[in-house]
Order: structure tokens, then C-alpha cells, then sequence
């Protein structure tokens, strides 16, 4: 029963870090109409900044995350700015060019800092006890910074007015253009935002599991997952999806072992894109 | 006789000729030198090749695939086991069952996928993609699992058997032929019909065209090509392991097809040369070259859409109409249809 109730922790807390790095992906899909393949490049690239700036810097680990988060947003942003924009109305170029993106971020990591992992570990270590359950501190500080990150976002699209402007372009272009909203601005405000928040998840994620270069394939194989699973641009839809996998995964493999659990969810997924290409809560396709 | 010949020259396209006879060519290489380095960069290429064709044929309908390593791994997998487990090693026979599993899997598939569109074909099939490779590992009784499928006989063709470097290298220039002839065959035959679907699908099914017909044959022959370049991946390894059939390997035969062009035949032709021969240059900094990948991808993206041969072309057609119209503005677009239907004026007048 102990083991059961700690797997669902684990569960848990994969799905608040899942659900971070598919908000990103998400707000991408939805107001830029962009599938972000640099999306892993763009985590792996937070965490590597944030090692830097605790490495070689011997800044605090907190400052190196805020680093790692402007970073990470800065790149997004000028990219968008200078490249992405330029084609943003095919999709298949802008999907090349994030590929491409992906490349380069993986390559430049690769070569900075090589392939071996580096040492960079959580600062506060130990755990609290309460009831039979271990609460690793890391795990808890990580998931609140996530869990008020993800409150954070939803403020920001549902209460200002920047994210109005931003969910008016994601339900339709011509008519927010029309009104007086101007693409130019917003979109590059809009990945930079995404491309920090994927940062964020990386500068806080990879001191507890691992950093590496490799590790942006997984990470962007699980985004598509959550995303798809929850519906494209929704963001209701992707946090709870990424919960979904978060607890699947937990459980399948401390129960199934192997990949068996992330087998399953893929078929699942494939199978649910050809019927709903909408997901589980997306309201509306386009070109599909 | 002769003038049956022509035109079936012209039906089947300056390009696709090109290509074609590009890869007969390369069956000379192995005479001309015998230089390991330029064996094994051939080999790589001439796998590229039908790879590349494979994320072609699928461009030639407005959908890009990711799926191309799957149908590679099919390819490879069938031959692996028929070589291992069956005892087949007739190479046409082998090449034959690569072709065909992928594509009869591709049957039942494509009607599941070819519903969707633009980034959601993109999607499902990086899928399908990921998916092949966890089947891959988790099937170990069946296709080895982790450990691959190792130590495959050397495949035999009219009884000889194929094993030192020269006879792999013809045998991947033979495929390699053989996946070209099939993608001209295809996208000649059915130009106007994949055009036509790439120009406006909707407005092609009001006009009668079956679409869901044409793209189910697209998918099917571009899996078959894959597998054929899957084949020739593992008669140059000799072994077929999940990490050949990587998901984010697609990239790179997409990044071949669109480089080199997706305009015309001779654009993966172009592209994997040019691609696979600079990634071997470069192989003593080996971690450089996804980069040199990815910023020629931006380059081309953004500067050049027609790729290298679609581009190459326009400054050839560019420099042949500066000498017709020496005075014509640099942007006047090349309109060959406007001379064609003067000369058939001319000739309705005389």
C-alpha cells in the first residue's frame, strides 16, 4: 500500500514538471499555429545554463534558474523575432526551421560542454517524514516553483490583458488582427514566454534527474504525447493529459518495468489522434 | 519505334532520367577506385537515396512523413529474419520482401492516418516512428530486442554470394536503382494527380478526383522505398539494432530531400550526395555535423525554398532568358507556356 501511494507521488510530481513543459508547447501550437521541435533543445539548453552559472560563475542556484529562465526567453524571442517570423504562415516551413533550431541548440550544447553529464546537483538535500512517507525537499521545492509557475500562466492568460490579446490570436488571427492586435509583437513575446517556461523546467528539473545533451529527444517525444493526448493549443487539456502520463508512467514502471507503460500510452495516443485529432479537450482543428 | 522511344523519354521526365543515370553511373565506382573511404561514403549515400525518395513521394502530396525509420526497420527487420530464421539469401527475393512488408503495413495504416493533414500527419507519424522502436526493444524473442538481430549470411544473387566490399557496394547501387525507377514509375505516371492534390485537395475531390485512392498509393510505395533503403542499410551492417531505426533520424532524410529540392527527382539525389559526403568530411568532429545540419536546413528554409537543384535551375533559366530578353527586368517571371503557345501560332499561321 506504501509503495502504491508513493509511486502515485512520484506520479505526481513527473505530472506538475510534464505539465510545465507542455503549457510551453502548447501556447506555441495554439497562438503561432508552430509545432516546436526545439522544444527539448530548449530544455536541455535552461539546464545547461543554469549549471554554468553555478559552475563557473559560483552564482546561488537560484539566481542561476532566473539566469537560465532569461536565457532560455531571450533565445525563444529572437529566434521568433528574426527567423520564425519571416515564414510563420506555412507550417511546414516553421516546423523545418524549429528542427533546425533543435539541431543547433543540441550541437552547441554538445560541443560547449560534451557529452558526459556534469556534476550539478540540488543544493538542498534530505527529506521530511510524515506518516511513513519520505518527502525528498528537493522534490517538494521543485514542485511548488512548478506548481506556482503553472498558476502564474493561467493568471496571466485568463486575467491581463496581454493574455487576452494572446488567446485572441490563438482562436482567430484575421479577427484579432483586424481589431487592432499586431502579430509582430505578440508572437515574439509568445515563444520567448514558452521557450522560458521549457527553460524553467530545465533549469529546476535536470539538478534532480540528470542533465545531458541527449535528453531533449525524450523530453520532446513526452511534450508531443501531452500535448496531443490533451488536445493542441489547449491548456486545460495539457495539464491535465500531462498528469495522465506523469501517473501512467510512474506506475507502469514500477509495476510493468521496461517501456511496456510508454508503449501503451503512445499506441493510445496514435490511436486517439486518428479518431479525435481534437484530443481529450481541444475545441477546435484546424487543418487537420 | 523511334518516336515511341522519344516519348516515352519525355513521360518520364528530364530529372528522373538524371537520377537514373546517375545511378547507373555508380555502378563504375567500384571499378574506378578501390579506397575504402570512398566505398563506405558511396554505401551511406546510396542508402540515403532511397530514403530520401521515400520522404519525396510523400512531399509530392503536401504531407511530410517522420515515419521514414519505421518502414526502414520493417524493411530491415523482414530481410534480417527471413536471412536468420528462414535461411533465405537470394538478394531479389530479400529485396522483395523489404519492399513489400513495409508496404502492406502501410495498407491498414494509411487508412488510419491519411485522414490527417499538416502538422497532424507530422505528428502521427513521428509517432508510428517511436512506436516501431519500443516494439523493437520490447519484442526480444522476435526481433532481438537490445541485442539487434546479428551475423546475417552473406545475401546471394544467381547463386554467387555477395560478401567482400566491392559486391555490397553494386548490390546498394542496384537497390538504390531500383527504388528510382519505382519513384519515377510513380510520381511520372501519377504527376497531375499528386499535383493536384498538393495544389488544393479539396477543389481536386470536387473535380472527381479519388484523393483518398492516390494517397493511399503514395504511402504505400514511399513505406516500400524505405524498407528498401532499410535493406541496404543492414546488407551494409549486417546487423539490424533498434538504434539504426532512431525516430529523430528522419530528420536527416528530410533534411536530404529538402536541401537537395523537393521540386524535382533529382533533388534527394542531390541532397544525400551533398549532405552524406560533407557529415563523412567532417567525421573527425563528428559532434559538429546535426549542427551543420541544422543551420543548412535554416539557410535553406529561409533563403533558398526550391533547395539546392530547384534553385540551381532558376539561375540556369534566369541566364538563358537574360540572353533572349537582354532587356527584360531581373523580376519578370519565366513564363515557358507563353512561348510554346507563340510557336503553335506560328505553326497554325504557316
Amino acid at each position: 500500500m506504501e509503495g502504491f501511494v508513493s509511486t502515485g507521488l512520484i506520479g505526481v510530481s513527473l505530472g506538475v514538471q510534464y505539465a510545465l513543459l507542455a503549457l510551453g508547447f502548447t501556447l506555441i501550437f495554439g497562438i503561432l499555429g508552430v509545432v516546436n521541435f526545439a522544444h527539448g533543445g530548449f530544455y536541455v539548453f535552461g539546464g545547461y545554463v543554469a549549471y554554468a552559472t553555478v559552475h563557473y560563475l559560483r552564482a546561488p542556484y537560484p539566481l542561476a534558474v532566473v539566469v537560465a529562465v532569461l536565457a532560455s526567453g531571450a533565445l525563444g524571442y529572437v529566434f521568433e523575432l528574426f527567423l520564425l517570423e519571416r515564414v510563420i504562415e506555412d507550417d511546414l516551413s516553421t516546423l523545418m526551421l524549429t528542427l533546425g533550431l533543435y539541431l543547433v541548440i543540441v550541437t552547441g550544447v554538445l560541443v560547449t560542454f560534451g557529452p558526459e553529464s556534469p556534476e550539478f546537483a540540488f543544493p538542498i538535500r534530505g527529506s521530511w517524514r510524515s506518516g511513513g512517507f519520505y518527502f525528498p525537499k528537493e522534490n517538494v521545492i521543485m514542485l511548488s516553483v512548478c506548481a506556482a509557475t503553472i498558476a502564474a500562466v493561467y493568471l496571466l492568460m485568463y486575467k491581463t490583458d496581454f493574455g487576452r490579446a494572446l488567446r485572441a490570436m490563438a482562436d482567430d488571427r484575421q479577427v484579432a488582427r483586424a481589431q487592432g492586435l499586431r502579430p509582430r509583437l505578440l508572437f515574439p513575446l509568445a515563444f520567448g514566454l514558452a521557450t522560458a517556461l521549457a527553460g524553467l523546467t530545465g533549469a529546476l528539473v535536470t539538478p534532480i534527474l540528470c542533465l545531458a545533451p541527449h535528453l531533449a529527444d525524450p523530453v520532446l517525444a513526452t511534450s508531443f504525447l501531452i500535448v496531443i493526448l490533451g488536445g493542441l493549443g489547449s491548456i486545460g487539456g495539457a495539464t491535465l493529459a500531462a498528469f495522465i502520463v506523469g501517473i501512467v508512467e510512474a506506475y507502469s514502471s514500477v509495476y510493468l518495468g521496461g517501456s511496456k507503460g510508454a508503449l501503451t500510452l503512445f499506441i493510445f495516443v496514435l490511436i486517439m489522434l486518428v479518431i479525435r485529432p481534437s484530443g481529450l479537450f481541444g475545441r477546435e482543428v484546424h487543418g487537420a | 519505334m523511334a518516336r515511341k522511344f522519344r516519348s516515352f523519354l519525355r513521360s518520364c521526365g528530364a530529372a528522373e532520367l538524371v537520377s537514373i543515370g546517375i545511378l547507373v553511373l555508380a555502378f563504375g565506382i567500384p571499378f574506378l577506385s578501390s579506397s575504402p573511404f570512398i566505398g563506405s561514403l558511396v554505401t551511406q549515400i546510396l542508402i540515403a537515396i532511397p530514403a530520401a525518395f521515400s520522404v519525396y513521394v510523400m512531399l509530392r502530396m503536401d504531407l511530410m512523413t517522420f515515419a521514414v525509420p519505421a518502414f526502414m526497420a520493417m524493411g530491415a527487420y523482414s530481410a534480417a529474419i527471413a536471412g536468420l530464421r528462414c535461411g533465405i539469401t537470394d538478394t531479389i527475393l530479400l529485396a522483395a520482401l523489404s519492399f513489400a512488408v513495409p508496404a502492406l503495413v502501410a495498407l491498414p495504416l494509411g487508412a488510419m492516418v491519411l485522414r490527417l493533414r499538416g502538422v497532424y500527419f507530422v505528428l502521427v507519424t513521428f509517432l508510428l516512428a517511436q512506436i516501431t522502436q519500443l516494439v523493437l526493444f520490447e519484442t526480444p524473442q522476435f526481433t532481438g530486442g537490445s541485442n539487434g538481430l546479428a551475423g546475417m549470411p552473406a545475401t546471394t544473387l544467381f547463386g554467387l554470394a555477395l560478401e567482400d566490399n566491392r559486391s555490397v557496394l553494386l548490390l546498394a547501387v542496384g537497390l538504390a536503382l531500383v527504388a528510382a525507377i519505382i519513384t519515377t514509375a510513380l510520381t511520372r505516371h501519377y504527376r497531375q494527380h499528386f499535383a493536384a492534390i498538393k495544389e488544393n485537395q479539396v477543389l481536386a475531390e470536387s473535380l472527381g478526383l479519388v484523393v483518398w485512392h492516390y494517397k493511399m498509393l503514395g504511402f504505400t510505395i514511399a513505406a516500400g522505398l524505405a524498407g528498401i533503403a532499410g535493406f541496404s542499410l543492414l546488407n551494409m551492417l549486417l546487423t539490424a539494432h533498434p538504434s539504426s531505426f532512431d525516430a529523430m533520424s528522419s530528420v536527416n532524410y528530410i533534411a536530404y530531400a529538402i536541401v537537395g529540392g523537393a521540386g524535382s527527382m533529382l533533388g534527394p539525389v542531390v541532397g544525400s550526395v551533398v549532405l552524406v559526403t560533407a557529415t563523412n568530411l567532417f567525421s573527425t568532429r563528428g559532434e559538429y555535423s546535426p549542427g551543420f545540419l541544422g543551420v543548412l536546413i535554416l539557410i535553406v528554409v529561409l533563403a533558398m525554398k526550391e533547395g539546392i537543384v530547384g534553385t540551381a535551375l532558376r539561375l540556369i533559366r534566369n541566364r538563358a532568358r537574360r540572353r533572349e530578353f537582354p532587356l527584360a527586368p531581373a523580376d519578370m517571371p519565366y513564363l515557358p507556356v507563353a512561348k510554346s503557345t507563340a510557336a503553335a501560332e506560328r505553326k497554325a499561321e504557316n
